[in-house]
């Protein structure tokens, strides 16, 4: 099954400060991410990579600057277009990455391949595993695949490959190329280098 | 239906997680067969209190779910998700909190039924309480939901959401007592009792979602 193209959407960020419990994180930052791009920000422990991704996902206010997509703010836009992966993976010990997929793919409204982003991240044999039977790397991978069924243009991730071994790494990898071809735009934050083709590099520092 | 998807899944992983409707409906029932045990067993006095302490227990049966209601959602990340699931969070809260409640707590109106026959009140007294108690449970169950979301993902949440909770269920604790009081002793107040129950049970089914919401995207923050 292949998904129709995204419409195409860049993100636009403009001398932009955060700050985190009253504390300054980052200021004065402007980049733009043109669809089918991929951008790692790079930085190491509490420079703000979280930061920047929740403000990305509009659920942080900035302290002064912008962020839009497209034409819209980020605060309205985000919430229809963004998909986003934290630290933790959302998933409910008692449900099966079978079911945690349908059920996402339901509440995003949109056409989605549950099979198929199964497969991409290699879950075909734990599809009907409840998740508290599975890994710290097959979590993640669930996490990655409803991320996948959501269907949005935009994907904020959060340290995506952490537990993830060398097969895993590659699966996200290629899925985050498939996801290009068809329009959409990458933003990931990670302490350590993620093997993507062609991606951006920001490196944050305070 | 999107938020019909959220209802559904709070109805399974009840089931799934927390074993349905058996944990509320146990603690009622313990908790009557106490009362007894604690007040005496004189007929007259179990009649007297049966209504007011069938309520009381009945909140106590409905507080003992609510910890889990928002606080697993903070801490495995899931609300996070909800946040940008493009539904507004006042109808993630309305989806789940009627999910858990049509899942957990159908059985304690019937547990109040069988409570106010065993306390001695007349069968047409029970019934009321029952009925009373059924119009109540889902106003009880949103402002259980209230304290459950501003507490949510705290340290001894549960304490918190009954402190928060206790204030707030006295409508609906006055009424519904009384009720089944006023039905017990043939006085007409029983069906007036009944409506304001209905009343404030409707006012807070109506306005919770929207605190719920904001203590929620407090908590996103």
């Amino acid at each position: 099954m292949t998904l129709p193209d995204y419409d195409p959407l860049p993100l636009t960020v403009s001398d932009l400060s955060l700050e985190r419990g009253g504390i300054p994180l980052i200021s004065g930052l402007s980049l733009r991410v043109e669809p089918g791009e991929a951008l790692v920000l790079l930085g190491r422990n509490g420079v703000g990579k979280t930061t920047l991704l929740r403000a990305l996902s509009g659920v942080l206010r900035p302290v002064s600057g912008d962020i839009r997509y497209g034409d819209t703010p980020a605060i309205k836009s985000a919430p229809a277009i963004c998909a986003f992966l934290g630290h933790d993976n959302a998933l409910k010990p008692d449900e099966s990455p079978r079911q945690s997929l349908a059920f996402w793919a339901a509440l995003s409204g949109r056409s989605a391949d549950i099979p198929g982003a199964m497969a991409s991240m290699g879950l075909k044999a734990l599809a009907d595993r409840p998740s508290r039977r599975l890994s710290q790397g097959q979590k993640r991978r669930a996490a990655l695949a409803r991320i996948l069924v959501q269907n949005r243009p935009v994907w904020l991730l959060d340290e995506p490959a952490a537990p993830l071994d060398g097969e895993g790494r590659e699966k996200l990898s290629a899925t985050v190329t498939a996801h290009r071809v068809r329009g959409g735009l990458v933003i990931a934050a990670t302490h350590q280098a993620l093997d993507w083709p062609d991606a951006r590099v920001q490196e944050l520092t305070r | 239906m999107r938020a019909g998807a959220i209802f559904l899944r709070e109805a399974r992983l009840a089931f799934a997680g927390g074993g349905g409707p058996a944990a509320p409906a146990a603690f009622f029932i313990a908790s009557l067969t106490l009362v007894p045990l604690a007040i005496g067993q004189s007929p007259a006095t179990l009649q007297a209190a049966g209504p007011g302490v069938i309520c009381f227990a009945a909140l106590l049966a409905v507080l003992q779910g609510a910890e889990r209601l928002f606080g697993e959602d903070v801490v495995d990340g899931t609300l996070e998700a909800y946040g940008l699931s493009g539904l507004p969070l006042s109808v993630v809260a309305i989806a789940k909190v009627l999910g858990s409640v049509l899942a957990t707590l159908w059985p304690l109106p019937l547990v109040g039924l069988g409570g106010g026959i065993a306390f001695g009140l007349p069968v047409e007294a029970a019934g009321m309480l029952a009925l009373a108690l059924a119009a109540a449970i889902p106003g009880l169950a949103f402002l259980v939901a209230i304290a459950a979301a501003l507490s949510a993902g705290a340290r001894r949440g549960g304490l918190v959401i009954a402190l928060i909770a206790a204030p707030l269920a006295i409508p609906l604790m006055v009424f519904t007592a009384s009720a089944g009081r006023a039905a017990d002793i043939g006085n007409a107040a029983a069906s007036a009792n009944l409506l304001l129950t209905c009343a404030v049970s409707l006012f807070l089914t109506a306005l919770s979602p929207f605190a719920i919401s904001a203590a929620l995207k407090a908590r996103l923050e």
